[in-house]
């Protein structure tokens, strides 16, 4: 069984957010990027049906400029066999759907019996992009997925519901499973790991190499961001000043005022 | 302006509030006509209860296959929803059935799609809404073009409250599967209810280290005589199990006061905690949203804040 994981290299979670000169996207130089949280789960749930024998091998995919390699890196230093990074200026700023068109191309080429992905990503927090995958490859999916069971003809599913309830969903293969946060404990690259990933394949492909030329770059959006901002502060907390014994101070007499001491 | 679909969801027997609030994005559009579907196993009352509140002339897909939520059967009777009512805009809500079924939806139909918006109006050409990014701290405007589907998300705007008269309409589609229902299963009751709790102390991913949550957090929280809390990436990260979890997949709560140190405040987490009675909010970030459902603020290091805070509480009871 061959499997796929999608993964996005996003601003890292502690860096700088400060909006970009033509105000449609954050200032990205100069800041510090990370694979998108959830990706990570998706990554980790694909190296352990590795570990289990059953996947013979795992491919890492993103889209993005050169910055992305770090993050493929990562994943091969993981464990991941083998990357694909889809570099072309024609997909910055691709919507979700063209994003998704990319991802199907590189799925049908490579011929991937299972596809993750994580259920949203931490900068655009779309969730869109799973779901896209797998209805453009005529996949069945299933989205928030905490838990996989591979045993069966079918892999059955969990996935989180509100108030921690959880749904069990059977997918026949070929399928797509977008990982929920928390699945499971993610392993670091082991510095073995690091070392074997710099031998490790990055295979690094074009729209054109994928017969997309026109047909999935960011001037075939249908969704454009126009603008970004600060939100307007709505009703905004009172914010008590003073050194930390005054501050200490005013909030005993806060929780006096509320009976409750 | 064409027709706005508007897809119910039902839970526990009724359609969700946030369906109705999807009615009221619908309706505020100005130029559209506002229809709805029903989706499910027995559901001709619903229907009619939808196509009276707001959602106008109402779609039904009353079928035993629709029982239980499946993302190949919603999609195949959206998609013909869609054909039937010729939609431009297909509203569904950002719940885990919406982000389960709508992109799919937008990627079947190859059109525009956006998600978890706060509020939609008509565009030049398509539509316009604001939707909220990294986890709260920007907003982000964004046009589709054309057809659109959208998700908006729960609680953003408040339920349509209107009727109307639209009358159903029974509607067959192939709902064959590849996707399979299984079951539900509920949240296992744990020692940890935070729900009866008056005083809530929550530690977040600024704690730093699962140690701290013991050591800093906890001791807080019996101070006050009350239970400690904790936002989603503590849980992910494995420093506490998930009955800690405060959050819209956690536990919602609303004590007397709700202590949120170190926790920056993604809708997630305030979904589940925003309606407590009074909510302290310690954070070395002044932009945190925290800050905009707290009624105090602190914007300092919590690990100056709280070991003095505990100092002081337990003084203060003699």
């Amino acid at each position: 069984m061959k499997v796929m994981v999608c993964l996005k290299q996003v601003p890292h979670q502690d860096a700088r957010l400060d909006v970009n000169a033509d105000g449609t996207w954050i200032q990205e130089d100069n800041i510090k990027f990370e694979i998108n949280s959830y990706d990570t789960y998706a990554v980790e749930e694909a190296l352990r049906l590795k570990d289990a024998g059953s996947a013979d091998e795992v491919v890492v995919v993103s889209i993005g400029p050169d910055r992305v390699t770090q993050a493929l890196r990562t994943a091969l230093g993981m464990g991941a066999d083998r990357a694909i990074h889809v570099n072309d200026d024609a997909a910055a700023g691709a919507d979700a759907l063209a994003t998704a068109k990319i991802l199907a191309a590189v799925a049908k080429e490579e011929g991937a019996d299972l596809v993750f992905a994580g259920l949203m990503a931490d900068d655009d927090n779309a969730s869109a992009i799973p779901p896209m995958v797998a209805e453009l490859l005529g996949f069945p999916s299933a989205t928030g997925v905490l838990a996989t069971d591979f045993s069966g003809d079918a892999v059955k599913v969990e996935r989180e519901l509100e108030g921690g309830a959880l749904e069990v969903v059977e997918l026949p293969k070929p399928c797509l499973i977008a990982i929920q946060s928390g699945a499971n404990q993610v392993r670091y690259a082991s510095l073995k790991g690091i070392m074997q990933a710099k031998k490790k394949p990055v295979d690094v492909k074009t729209l054109g190499d994928l017969g997309l030329a026109d047909q999935a770059s960011a001037a075939q959006n249908k969704t454009t961001v126009n603008k970004i901002y600060v939100p307007a502060k709505g009703d905004t907390a009172e914010i008590l000043s003073g050194s930390t014994d005054e501050v200490v101070g005013q909030l005993v007499t806060k929780i006096k005022e509320l009976g409750l001491l | 302006m064409g027709t706005i679909l508007v897809v119910a969801e039902i839970q526990k027997g009724a359609i969700r509030e946030a369906s109705y609030e999807l009615v009221a994005a619908a309706q505020g559009i100005e130029g559209g006509e506002v229809n709805g579907l029903v989706i499910g196993s027995g559901v001709g009352d619903l229907a009619n209860e939808f196509a009276s509140k707001g959602a106008g002339k109402t779609y039904v897909v009353d079928d035993a296959a629709a029982e239980n939520y499946n993302v190949d059967v919603w999609s195949k009777a959206i998609k013909a929803a869609a054909e039937a009512s010729s939609a431009d805009l297909i509203l569904i809500s950002n719940t885990p059935t919406g982000w389960d079924v709508a992109p799919r939806i937008a990627a079947g139909l190859d059109c525009a799609f956006t998600s978890d918006c706060i509020s939609a109006a008509a565009g030049d050409g398509g539509y316009d809404f604001v939707r909220r990014i990294f986890g709260g701290k920007l907003d982000a405007e964004v046009s589709t073009s054309g057809a659109t589907v959208a998700t908006m998300q729960p609680g953003a705007m408040a339920a349509f409250e209107g009727s109307s008269d639209g009358g159903t309409e029974a509607l067959s589609a192939d709902l064959a599967a590849g996707a399979k229902f299984v079951e539900i299963k509920v949240a296992e009751a744990t020692g940890v209810d935070l729900t009866k709790a008056d005083v809530i102390v929550s530690g977040g991913r600024g704690v730093g280290d699962p140690e701290k949550f013991p050591e800093v957090i906890q001791p807080l929280a019996d101070a006050l005589g009350g239970a400690m809390g904790a936002s989603r990436p503590v849980v992910d990260a494995g420093w506490l199990d998930h009955p800690y979890q405060v959050g819209s997949s956690g536990q919602i709560v609303a004590p007397k006061l709700y202590i949120a140190a170190g926790i920056s405040g993604a809708i997630q987490h305030l979904v589940g905690m925003k309606a407590s009675n009074f909510i302290v909010a310690i954070n070395k970030d002044p932009d945190a949203p925290i800050f905009e459902v707290a009624d105090v603020g602190v914007v300092a290091d919590l690990f100056d804040i709280v070991p003095a805070l505990t100092e002081a509480v337990s003084a203060a009871k003699g």
